[in-house]
C-alpha cells in the first residue's frame, strides 16, 4: 500500500485534480476543445522541462534556460526585422541556444564550476544579450513574418478523429515530437544510460569508463537547444519578441521535473515523469482560471502542490 | 489541507457563478497587475462593474505574455459576456482571434489599439509626453544638456519618448546628453539612481546638467536622489517625470528639483473602460478605436489637489 | 564491574527472521568479538542495542537490574556508545569540535565560544585514551582515517555531566585504517577494557578478533553458533562457526605457470602521486603493491587505470599505447575495481544491470547509438552467475546489497569484457568471510587464464597469499619487488618498514 502510494501518489493527485474540475466546471474542462488548449498552453513549458531533463539526470541543473529562451526569440525577431526570411532567424535562434548550451556546458564540466553557480551566470548574461540584441524593444508587428507567427496558430485538422474543427496545435506537436526524442534518448541509447550513470555516480562512472566531461558538455548543449526551441513557439505564440519573455519558464520547469520525479522508484528524473509534473502544472492553471480562483492564491496552491508531492514521497521513501 | 483550500475556494466560486447566473462574467487579465497604475485601472473598473452588478475575475500573469493568450483561451471556453486586457494586443494576437471566434469582445484598458480590439481606453501620450517636454524646454529657456530615462520595450512609454525626442529636437540649443534605458527588475528607482550618478560623475561642472527628463516617475524619483545625494541639488537641475505617482507628488510638493509629472486618470480610465464594456456587451459597434481620458500636469501649486 | 546480558533476542523483518533467541553476555573488562558473515544478524543486533531498531523480544539485564530499550537516548542513558565504519567525522570543524559535538561547547558570559577550555576539554578526552599525537585545535579534514577514527572515538568519551559509557561497540572499526593505524586503535581499545567498561568488537578480521579480544560469538543466520574464549577457539573453528563448512585453505594455490608476455611495463615512471616505478606485470601474474598508510600503492594502481599521468619515464600496454584515462584503459581491457566502493564504484541507486554493464556499453550497443537492453541483460547476467552474485534479481538496486555482494557487482563489471589486466584497490574490504573465498577463486581463475593482476590489501597475509610479487611503496616511491614465496606477513611488514 505504502510502496503504491510512494510511487503513484503525484499520479493519484493528478487524477484527483482531473476529476475535482470535471465536477466543478460541467461541460467546459473536460472537453475536447479545451484539453487541445492545454496542450498548446504548456507546449513551451513542457519542451523546455524535458530538456532540462537531460541535465538533471546527472544530478545537474541549468538555471539560464528562461534567458536562453528570451535570447533565441529576439535573435530570431531581429533577424526577422532586418528582412532576412524565416528559415535563416529560426536557423540562428537555434545555432545560439547550442552555442549557449556549449558554453554551461564547458563552464561546468571543463571549468569545473558548480552549474547553479555557472548558470546563474550565463542566466544574466544571457539576459544581457537579450536586451543588447533587441535594444531593450519587443519586436512586433510588421518585423514578424505571418508565416513565423502563424505556425503557433495553426495545427493538424482533427476532422478525421471525429473532432471536427478542432486542430491539434503545432506547437503541441512539436512538445510531442520533442517529448518523444528525449526519452528516446534517454532511455533508448547508449548515451542516455551514460548519462543516467553519472547521475548515480560521477567518480564511479568516470572509473568506469565514461567520459563524463564530454557528456555533461554535450547535455547542456541539448538542454540550450531545447530553451531555444522553446523562446521560438513563445515568440511565434505571442507573434513578437522581448529580452524577458522566457524568465518564467525557468521556475516552473525546474518544479515540473522534480514533479515527476517523486514518481520513480529511486527518485531519477524521467522525462516521461516530466510530462506529468508539466500537464499538472497546466492544468492546474486552466481549471484554475475557469474556477474564476484569484492569481495570487493560485501561485500559492502551485507552490504548496510541488511542495506536498516532493514532501509526500520523500516522507514515504525515508522509512526503507 | 490544501485540497480542502480548494474546494472551498472553487465553491464559492460555484456559488457565485450559480447565485447571479444572469449576471454579466468579465474576465480582466494583466500580465502587470503588480504595478501601481494597473491597480488603479483595476480599482476604478471594479467599483464601476459592482454597480452594473456583473462578476469580475481579474487574472495576473505576473509578466507572462504568453499566459495571457492562454488565460484568455480559457476564459473563451468559460464562455465570459467579455474580457478586458492591459497588454500590447500585438503580442497575443492568438488569444484575440479565439475570442473573435466565439464573439466575445475584447477591450483594451491602456493597452494599445489593433483590429481585434474593440476599443482601447487610455490616456494621450503623445500629449502627456509632449506636456513635460515642452516644460523642460521653456524652463531651461530652450537651451542646455538634457539627460532622458526612457523605455522603448514598453509600446505606452515607448512612444512618450519619442514625442519628448521630438520636441528636444525641435530646440536648437538643447542637446540630449543621454537616452538612458534604466533596468525596472527593481521597480525603477534604484538602477536609474545608479546611472544618474554615473552621469553626475561624468559630467562634474555645476550647470553641465540642465534638466532630466523621464518617461515615467520612477527614473525621475532615482535622478532626484542622486542629484541630492552628490549635493548638487542647488544647481537647478530640471527633474519632470509622468504618471504623477504618490511618491513623485510628494517630492514634487516639497519643492526640490522634481518639478513636475502628469497625472493619468487611472481611476477614470478604468471607469472608462467599464462603460466600454458595457457598450460591447449590448452589442453596439463602438467607432472611436481609442478613447482618452483626460491628464492633468502636476506642479507644486496644483499638486495638494 | 558491570554485566550485561541479552537474552532471547528476536527481530523478524517482513516475516523473515534477522535474528532467533540470541543471546550475548558481555562483562566488564571483557573485549568481546561478535563474528558472523554478512547477513547473519550483527548489524540488526547493533542498531537494536543502539535503540534504532525495536526488538520482537528481548530481555535485556544490568548488572540484574532490567533496562527499558525504545530508542537511542534509552541507549546512550544505559552508558552504550557505537564507533562506526562510516565516519560521521564533520571534516570542516576543528579535530575539538568534532569531539564535543552535540555537547553544549563551554562558553564565556553564556555566548562567545570557550575554544581554549574547548581545546583542553578534548584534549583530555584523548589523554584518557593515551592519543597525545592529536592536536584539538586543527581541522578534522587535516587527519588521516585512522587519526579521525580515534576523534570518533574520543567523542564517545566526553560525556555530559555525570554520565558514563559502560559499554564501547565497535563496528568493523579496522575496516578503512591501515595496519599502523589500526595498531594504534587496539591499544585504545585495550585501554577501554583496562578501565573497567566492556567492549563489543564487531569484525570481519578474524586475525584481529584473535589478537584483541577475550571471548568471541558468532553469528549464523541470526542464531547463537559459538561462544567461547579466545584462549580455547582456534581459527578453524570459528571459520566453521560462521560459514557452516570447513575451509581447507583461504587462498586458491597457483596451479600453473605465470606466461612470459608482459602485459604492462612501468620505467621510471614518475607521475603527481608516485614516482620511480619501474616494474613489468606479466600475462597471468599477480603482483601485489603494499606499504604503509598511503605511501602510493592506490597512486600506482591510478597510474595503470590512466588516471595519474606520468611526467616522466615511459608507460607501455601489451595491447597497444599505455591508456591516458579510465575509458581508454577499460576499451584496451583493462578493468578497475577502486578502492571505495560506494564513492568510487556503485551508482547506488541504480540496479546490479546498469552497474555491472556501464563500461562495455560500445559493444553492447546496435546501430551505433541504440542501447541494447537484452544484450545488457545477459551480459549482466552471465557475469553476475560467474561472481555468484547473490541478488533478488538483475533490477535490484545495489544500495540494498551486502557488502560483499556489492563487490561482488564491480567484479561482474570487470568482468563483461574478458579483462587482460585487472587493477584491484582493496578488493576484499569489508567484505564477509564467504565472500572473500569466492573474491579469492575468482582472482586466481581469472589470472590462471592469463589475466595480469595488480592489485593492493591492507591484509598482508592476503597480500602473500595472492600475490606472485610484491612491490613494496614509501612515501610515494617504488623501493623494491620481492617475491611472495615462503614470506610470511612478518616478514613482509619488516621489508615495509626496512625499506
Amino acid at each position: 500500500m505504502i510502496r503504491i502510494l510512494k510511487l503513484y501518489g503525484t499520479l493519484i493527485g493528478f487524477a484527483l485534480i482531473i476529476v475535482l474540475f470535471s465536477v466543478l466546471l460541467p461541460g467546459t474542462f473536460l472537453t475536447s476543445g479545451n484539453l487541445i488548449n492545454i496542450s498548446q498552453q504548456i507546449s513551451m513549458l513542457a519542451v523546455v522541462a524535458f530538456t532540462m531533463t537531460i541535465v538533471m539526470v546527472m544530478n545537474d541543473f541549468d538555471l539560464s534556460v528562461g534567458s536562453m529562451a528570451s535570447l533565441a526569440g529576439v535573435t530570431a525577431a531581429v533577424l526577422f526585422s532586418l528582412g532576412y526570411p524565416v528559415y535563416v532567424g529560426v536557423a540562428a535562434a537555434l545555432l545560439v541556444g547550442l552555442l549557449g548550451g556549449v558554453f554551461n556546458g564547458v563552464l561546468v564540466s571543463l571549468v569545473g564550476i558548480l552549474p547553479f553557480v555557472a548558470t546563474l551566470g550565463t542566466l544574466t548574461m544571457f539576459s544581457g544579450l537579450a536586451f543588447l540584441v533587441s535594444g531593450g524593444r519587443t519586436i512586433f508587428g510588421r518585423d514578424i513574418p505571418s508565416e513565423f507567427s502563424g505556425f503557433a496558430r495553426s495545427g493538424v485538422p482533427l476532422d478525421s478523429v471525429g473532432l471536427d474543427g478542432l486542430k491539434l496545435p503545432f506547437l503541441s506537436l512539436v512538445a510531442l515530437v520533442v517529448l518523444a526524442v528525449v526519452w528516446f534518448v534517454l532511455e533508448q541509447t547508449t548515451y542516455g544510460r551514460r548519462l543516467y550513470a553519472i547521475g548515480g555516480n560521477k567518480e564511479a562512472a568516470r572509473l568506469a569508463g565514461v567520459r563524463v566531461k564530454s557528456l555533461r558538455l554535450s547535455a547542456f548543449a541539448l538542454t540550450g537547444l531545447g530553451a531555444a526551441i522553446a523562446g521560438l513557439m513563445y515568440s511565434s505564440r505571442v507573434a513578437s519578441a522581448n529580452p524577458t519573455q522566457g524568465s518564467g519558464l525557468m521556475l516552473d520547469a525546474i518544479a515540473a521535473v522534480f514533479l515527476g520525479m517523486t514518481m520513480s522508484e529511486e527518485g531519477e528524473p524521467r522525462v516521461q515523469h516530466t510530462l506529468v509534473g508539466v500537464l499538472i502544472l497546466g492544468v492546474l492553471d486552466n481549471g484554475l482560471t475557469q474556477l474564476a480562483v484569484d492569481s495570487y492564491i493560485r501561485e500559492i496552491m502551485v507552490g504548496a502542490i510541488v511542495i506536498t508531492a516532493v514532501a509526500f514521497s520523500s516522507i514515504t521513501k525515508q522509512g526503507r | 489541507m490544501f485540497v480542502a483550500g480548494t474546494i472551498a475556494r472553487t465553491f464559492t466560486a460555484l456559488v457565485l457563478f450559480t447565485g447571479v447566473a444572469m449576471a454579466q462574467n468579465v474576465t480582466v487579465v494583466t500580465p502587470y497587475l503588480a504595478q501601481p497604475g494597473t491597480q488603479m485601472y483595476v480599482e476604478g473598473f471594479q467599483a464601476e462593474a459592482a454597480d452594473k452588478g456583473w462578476n469580475v475575475n481579474v487574472i495576473d500573469t505576473a509578466g507572462d505574455v504568453a499566459a495571457v493568450i492562454s488565460r484568455i483561451e480559457d476564459a473563451v471556453t468559460q464562455k465570459v459576456d467579455a474580457i478586458v486586457i492591459n497588454v500590447d494586443p500585438a503580442q497575443i494576437a492568438a488569444g484575440l482571434e479565439t475570442a473573435a471566434a466565439a464573439s466575445i469582445p475584447v477591450i483594451g484598458m491602456d493597452s494599445g489599439a489593433d483590429p481585434l480590439v474593440a476599443t482601447n481606453v487610455t490616456s494621450n501620450g503623445y500629449a502627456m509626453a509632449a506636456e513635460t517636454a515642452v516644460y523642460v524646454a521653456n524652463r531651461i529657456e530652450g537651451k542646455g544638456r538634457v539627460v532622458m530615462f526612457v523605455f522603448d520595450a514598453f509600446p505606452p512609454v515607448q512612444i512618450r519618448g519619442v514625442i519628448a525626442d521630438a520636441v528636444f529636437g525641435n530646440f536648437p540649443d538643447i542637446e540630449v546628453i543621454d537616452r538612458i534605458t534604466p533596468d525596472v527588475q527593481d521597480g525603477g528607482i534604484a538602477d536609474s539612481r545608479a546611472k544618474m550618478e554615473a552621469i553626475l560623475a561624468a559630467n562634474p561642472e555645476p550647470g553641465s546638467i540642465s534638466a532630466v527628463w523621464a518617461a515615467w516617475d520612477q527614473p525621475a524619483l532615482g535622478s532626484l536622489q542622486a542629484i541630492e545625494d552628490a549635493g548638487r541639488a542647488d544647481e537647478g537641475i530640471v527633474i519632470v517625470g509622468i504618471d504623477a505617482n504618490p511618491q513623485a507628488r510628494d517630492a514634487i510638493a516639497a519643492g526640490g528639483n522634481f518639478e513636475a509629472s502628469i497625472a493619468q486618470d487611472f481611476i477614470g480610465i478604468g471607469k472608462a473602460t467599464a462603460n466600454a464594456v458595457s457598450r460591447a456587451i449590448s452589442g453596439e459597434e463602438i467607432r472611436e478605436k481609442v478613447i482618452y481620458v483626460p491628464t492633468v500636469l502636476v506642479t507644486k501649486s496644483n499638486v495638494d489637489k | 564491574m558491570h554485566e550485561l546480558s541479552i537474552r532471547n533476542l528476536s527481530k523478524s523483518f517482513a516475516g523473515s527472521p534477522a535474528l532467533a533467541d540470541v543471546s550475548l553476555d558481555l562483562r566488564g573488562g571483557e573485549i568481546h568479538a561478535l563474528m558472523g558473515e554478512n547477513g547473519a544478524g550483527k548489524s540488526t543486533l547493533i542498531r537494536i542495542l543502539a535503540g534504532v531498531e525495536t526488538a520482537d523480544a528481548l530481555e535485556l539485564e544490568k548488572d540484574g537490574r532490567r533496562l527499558p530499550l525504545a530508542n537511542a537516548k534509552n541507549a546512550y542513558d544505559a552508558g552504550f556508545r557505537f564507533i562506526h565504519q562510516e565516519l560521521n567525522i564533520v571534516p570542516q570543524l576543528s579535530a575539538a569540535e568534532n569531539i564535543l559535538l552535540g555537547l553544549p561547547y563551554p562558553s564565556r558570559f553564556g555566548i562567545a565560544v570557550n575554544w581554549k577550555e574547548l581545546n583542553t576539554r578534548a584534549r583530555n578526552a584523548l589523554s584518557r585514551l593515551g592519543i597525545d599525537h592529536i592536536e584539538p585545535a586543527r581541522q578534522a579534514a587535516r587527519f588521516n582515517t585512522g587519526d579521525q577514527m580515534l576523534i570518533k572515538i574520543a567523542s564517545c568519551l566526553v560525556d555530559a555531566e555525570g554520565m558514563t559509557a559502560d559499554l564501547y561497540v565497535f563496528d568493523e572499526p579496522t575496516a578503512a585504517l591501515t595496519g599502523e593505524e589500526s595498531e594504534k586503535l587496539f591499544r585504545v581499545i585495550a585501554g577501554l577494557k583496562e578501565s573497567g567498561a566492556a567492549v563489543l568488537y564487531v569484525s570481519h578480521r578474524i586475525n584481529e578478533v584473535m589478537r584483541l579480544c577475550d571471548r568471541v560469538t558468532v553469528l549464523r543466520d541470526g542464531r547463537n553458533a559459538l561462544t567461547a574464549p579466545i584462549s580455547r577457539t582456534g581459527k578453524e573453528e570459528i571459520i566453521i562457526a560462521m560459514t557452516g563448512r570447513s575451509v581447507e585453505d583461504m587462498y586458491p594455490p597457483r596451479s600453473r605457470a605465470i606466461g612470459a608476455a608482459v602485459a604492462y611495463a612501468a620505467s621510471g615512471v614518475s607521475t603527481k602521486e608516485v614516482s620511480g616505478l619501474e616494474f613489468e606485470l606479466r600475462a597471468g601474474e599477480i603482483l601485489g603493491v603494499a606499504g604503509l598508510a598511503n605511501a602510493g600503492q592506490s597512486g600506482v594502481l591510478r597510474t595503470v587505470m590512466g588516471l595519474s599521468e606520468p611526467r616522466q619515464g615511459r608507460l607501455e600496454c601489451l595491447s597497444g599505447a599505455a591508456p591516458k584515462s579510465p575509458s581508454e584503459a577499460w576499451k584496451s581491457g583493462i578493468a578497475y575495481i577502486p578502492r571505495e566502493r560506494r564513492g568510487e564504484g556503485l551508482m547506488l541507486q541504480m540496479p546490479v544491470r546498469d552497474n555491472a554493464v556501464l563500461p562495455h556499453l560500445d559493444t553492447l550497443r546496435r546501430l551505433a547509438f541504440l542501447a541494447d537492453r537484452r544484450g545488457e541483460q545477459a551480459m549482466a547476467h552471465k557475469t553476475s552467475e560467474y561472481v555468484r552474485l547473490k541478488a533478488a534479481g538483475l533490477s535490484q538496486p545495489a544500495y540494498q546489497l551486502s557488502g560483499g555482494n556489492q563487490q561482488k557487482v564491480l567484479f561482474a563489471r570487470a568482468l563483461g569484457k574478458t579483462p587482460s589486466i585487472l587493477v584491484l584497490d582493496e578488493p576484499t574490504r569489508g567484505v564477509d568471510i564467504g565472500a572473500k573465498y569466492d573474491i579469492y577463486a575468482l582472482v586466481r581463475e581469472l589470472s590462471e587464464a592469463g589475466c595480469a593482476v595488480v592489485m593492493t590489501s591492507t591484509d598482508l597475509s592476503e597480500t602473500l597469499g595472492m600475490c606472485d610479487r610484491v612491490l613494496l611503496m614509501r612515501d610515494g616511491a617504488q623501493q623494491a619487488i620481492v617475491d611472495a614465496a615462503g614470506l610470511t606477513p612478518a616478514d613482509l611488514l619488516r621489508r615495509i618498514y626496512a625499506s
